[in-house]
């Protein structure tokens, strides 16, 4: 079941909605496993977002537990539990709300839901949702994040232009450059005047 | 760390709605950034898009550490009291401010220290001095209403560099009044202080260190 995967997935294959992890899924490539895992049972509940992906994604199920360095050819999703690093280079990570994840993650772009402790870096961007829960730095070139998540470490924005992936050069530029969604004040602004000791 | 974080204390179907204000305080501690000079920020409020936009798209590097969430998580419901068991306390300072010294050239406190008592509260002060730069700038609130015990406790969401959005996390009970001179007092190690008089009952602080 972790067999390397050579090639990515090619774009015709049907996506399939909900990815239940099974042995017939060699999405992950992991160099040093220390422990066994245990395959997730399959009444999951999280859905990972697929749209706008090529080919296929991978997922490791909310009774996975790895530790060790994953790395990924694909997307890939996690609801699991896992130590050591993770990397999906030029592909999407998706830490579902059941992950405890205790690595540093890197891949092109990346969802949080769960809770992460380490370092995260995202070459084009990164998505904390309002029920993550993230300890450590960030380097992206964008972060969208929703307010309620809990997120604590350094943010580091990293100027360099990603090239766009085919079919999404116009997505939408929820950057952290871009003007905030912030609600519309409800009252008027008080004055001030400034007193110096 | 993968514990419950409780993020707010009043029911969030009756929050208020956020209120926006303008901020001399704000203005000033970005107005005095050198130009093409990026800046290490420290944000005490809880993480937001709003701040990150503000701060990023001004070239500087942004840290938070969310105060409140973390005396939520370490003190429970009553913060006084909670602050007073030494190891919930200790607790507290090892996940607080957990940075090298001299990091930060500016440090949005915002209204957290009014809901710390001593001895914590010298400590966090000595704590937040220690990873500020010298020169470095600090800005502080304190409720100016004298009477009120149990005040609001707000989320600060920088819109520009004179305005704010306050985002209510609901009320607490602070552990004092602070006067300008008990103001002056918890910052006798600083170089300087600025002090703001504002119409509302948020008294902005500068503080230099």
């Amino acid at each position: 079941m972790w067999s390397k995967k050579t090639q990515d997935v090619p774009a015709q294959n049907p996506v399939r909605p909900n990815p239940a992890p099974s042995a017939s899924t060699p999405a992950v490539e992991p160099a040093k496993r220390e422990s066994t895992p245990t395959m997730s049972s399959p009444a999951r509940t999280f859905e990972p977002e697929i749209s706008g992906t090529r080919g296929g994604a991978a997922a490791l199920g909310k009774n996975v537990t790895v530790k060790g360095q994953i790395f990924a050819r694909e997307d890939l999703t996690i609801d699991g539990e896992v130590e050591g690093t993770v990397e999906c280079h030029e592909h999407r990570l998706t830490i579902g709300p059941n992950a405890r994840v205790q690595a540093g993650l890197k891949a092109r772009e990346i969802v949080i839901h769960g809770s992460i402790q380490g370092n995260v870096e995202a070459a084009d961007k990164i998505d904390i949702k309002k029920e993550a829960k993230l300890v450590g730095d960030i380097k992206t070139s964008r972060i969208v994040i929703e307010d309620g998540a809990y997120f604590k470490g350094s943010i580091d924005i990293s100027k360099s232009a990603v090239p766009p992936r085919p079919g999404q050069a116009a997505t939408a530029n929820q950057t952290a450059n871009s003007p905030a969604a912030a609600p519309a004040p409800v009252a008027a602004a008080a004055g001030a005047q400034s007193v110096t000791k | 760390m993968f514990g419950s974080h409780k993020t707010s204390r009043s029911d969030p179907a009756h929050a208020p709605s956020p209120v926006a204000r303008k901020s001399s305080g704000l203005d000033q501690v970005f107005s005095s950034c050198p130009p093409n000079e990026p800046q290490s920020v420290l944000d005490m409020s809880g993480a937001s898009q709003a701040n990150i936009s503000f701060i990023t798209g001004l070239g500087h590097r942004l840290s938070t550490d969310d105060v409140i969430g973390t005396m939520e998580q370490c003190f429970g419901a009553d913060f006084l009291a909670g602050q007073q068991a030494a190891a919930a306390a200790q607790r507290f300072l090892d996940q607080t401010l957990r940075f090298h010294d001299d990091v930060f050239d500016i440090a949005l406190v915002w209204d957290a220290l009014q809901f710390l008592a001593p001895p914590l509260i010298d400590q966090v002060i000595g704590e937040l001095l220690r990873v500020v730069k010298p020169g470095g700038l600090m800005l502080v609130f304190f409720n100016a209403d004298e009477h009120a015990s149990q005040i609001p406790v707000y989320n600060y969401r920088i819109q520009d560099q004179k305005n704010l959005m306050q985002v209510s996390r609901g009320s607490l009970q602070r552990s004092q009044f602070f006067p300008n001179r008990m103001v002056e007092r918890l910052f006798e190690k600083a170089a300087s202080l600025k002090f703001f008089l504002t119409r509302d009952s948020l008294r902005e602080v500068i503080v230099r260190r």
